[in-house]
């Protein structure tokens, strides 16, 4: 179906027309800039990322380590026996974060284990390591989600700018240029049909 | 001594590819048709399987002992097993887990100097389960609750469980000729050195609440309470560990470079070098059946670490460290 299917062509119409398209540009603009500022963002949290991850496996290695020789000294037993003996465990809470509408979760600690006083040095030592850990492994989990969550909102943010500019723009601009061609046709028939009626006055008068 | 594995077994069974490798290299030792636990953690059914065959082998060497030795025996393994239970039972007593799961952390041995662990099991909280021993041995430990109160911590309790098991050990070490004490002293001593020193340690890292010495130690031997006092205010541990005497500046080294696991390996490859002397130093009597006895229990505690590993996929080099007998290749 043509984009002009259905148009009515009165100035009404065009004057309707034009304040959409206006619209609709502006509204691309703000999508532009919102593109743009997402791209910015996301290309900020995809260099923490890589620097981040790097260091976090690295970290997690030896954390791992200890844990492995926690494990083969102490005994699964015993090591599942003293971990559950921990009182006060991990407690997290997830709070909704926004960047540029793009809502993402953000983890916060509420209270940390402490395993001080009841672990054996040996699994204590790797608890600490674990622990320590922790909180860069919760900021990545973070800018990870953060990182996909404006990922995907700059591909339906490109996608609209790009429906916009190629496809809404343009149909609209045809039928702004069918009305204004229609509009002018019927002036210059009307002019036309003045100076036929005009003439035809005129030759009546003589 | 025949049944026991060969440092080279050992170290075939860490290097084995997996864990269905080490369950079929085992096969072939006198551990025999292992069955892997189709359900639930796999290593855990196993190391209960490593501590039955190691009680199968402490009972048959009981029966077979004469009565003091036999009786001495019962009692060192046993009371520490128990003393192991127990302190299982109220760190989950403390923690609040449910009683199935207490049961199951269970070393599968029956009760020895308290009447059931089901009851104390039973009791509300830990402090009931610990009141629960009143009449026992254990009653002593009663009176460390004021401390465990005072602190929020079990800590008070499990010191005041290992004071009490190396008493109760040395006591019943008097029932034993006096040239047969020697060793099983030695083997103690070690022990409570090195756990005393790590204790201390890791009180380091809370100095402020740091607890007075002779709270924390009621028992010292070879590493005394000026020493130990040293630990806990010491910034760098390598002078005082560098300070202390063979063997304990040897096995202790590595808590300065980090790694704490290794430290008890070496703690029991020096075990087995104490029960190694001592069978040498009398081939024939009491010292051969306890050298048989620590032989048996360090090789139960590295396969319990071998088959975890395995069933973690943990690289032979990564296990090896810390076993104790492949060390005597």
């Amino acid at each position: 179906m043509s984009a002009t299917t259905g148009v009515r062509p009165t100035k009404g119409y065009l004057m309707e027309m034009k304040r959409r398209i206006g619209f609709i540009e502006r509204g691309t603009e703000f999508l532009k800039l919102k593109r743009d500022h997402l791209a910015k963002e996301l290309t900020t949290s995809i260099d923490i990322l890589k620097g981040r991850r790097s260091r976090l496996l690295e970290e997690l290695r030896v954390a791992y380590r200890a844990v492995t020789a926690a494990y083969i000294s102490l005994g699964p037993i015993e090591v599942q026996s003293q971990a559950k003996s921990i009182k006060s465990r991990l407690e997290l809470e997830v709070l909704p974060r926004s960047v540029m509408g793009v809502r993402y979760p953000y983890i916060k600690v509420e209270k940390e284990p402490q395993i001080t006083g009841e672990l054996d040095i040996t699994l204590s030592e790797a608890a600490e390591k674990v622990l320590s850990v922790l909180d860069d492994i919760l900021q990545l989990a973070e800018y990870e989600a953060r990182a996909e969550r404006i990922a995907d909102e700059l591909g339906k943010t490109n996608r609209k700018v790009n429906a916009l500019e190629n496809t809404i723009i343009p149909s609209y601009m045809k039928v702004i240029k069918f009305i204004q061609d229609k509009l002018d046709e019927e002036s210059l028939e009307e002019l036309v049909r003045m100076k036929l009626i005009g003439g035809a006055l005129a030759r009546r008068r003589e | 001594m025949a049944d026991l594995l060969t440092p080279e077994q050992m170290r075939a069974l860490a290097e084995g590819e997996s864990l269905e490798a080490f369950v079929e290299q085992l096969a072939d030792t006198p551990y025999g048709e292992v069955p892997l636990a189709t359900d639930g953690d796999t290593s855990v059914a196993l190391e209960k399987v490593f501590y039955q065959k190691f009680i199968e082998r402490m009972t048959g060497i009981v029966d077979l002992a004469p009565t003091k030795v036999g009786d001495f025996l019962l009692s060192y393994y046993y009371l520490r097993f128990e003393v192991i239970n127990l302190k299982r039972i109220i760190r989950g007593k403390y923690s609040g887990i449910p009683t199935s799961q207490i049961v199951e952390s269970l070393i599968p041995i029956l009760p020895y100097k308290v009447e059931s662990y089901e009851e104390i099991i039973a009791e509300e909280t830990f402090q009931d389960a610990i009141r629960r021993l009143k009449g026992t041995p254990y009653e002593s430990l009663i009176s460390s609750l004021e401390l465990s109160e005072k602190y929020d911590a079990l800590w008070p309790v499990e010191i005041a469980l290992n004071y009490l098991s190396a008493r109760e050990i040395f006591k019943s070490l008097e029932s034993l000729p006096k040239r047969d004490r020697g060793l099983v002293r030695r083997i103690v001593q070690a022990e409570a050195d090195v756990e005393n020193f790590l204790v201390a340690a890791k009180q380091r890292s809370s100095r402020e609440s740091a607890h007075s010495p002779e709270e924390m130690f009621p028992a010292t031997f070879g590493i005394g309470l000026d020493v130990l006092g040293e630990v806990v205010a010491a910034d760098d541990l390598r002078a005082v560990i560098q300070g202390l005497n063979p063997p304990y500046n040897e096995i202790l080294a590595p808590l300065y470079e980090g790694d704490v696991a290794l430290i008890r390996s070496r703690l029991r490859q020096h075990i087995y070098n104490i029960a190694k002397r001592g069978r040498a130093e009398d081939d024939f009597g009491f010292n051969v059946v306890m050298a048989y006895l620590v032989f048996s229990e360090i090789e139960k505690n590295d396969l319990v670490g071998i088959a975890w590993g395995k069933t973690q996929g943990i690289a032979a080099e990564d296990i090896l460290k810390y076993l104790a007998i492949p060390f005597f290749i």
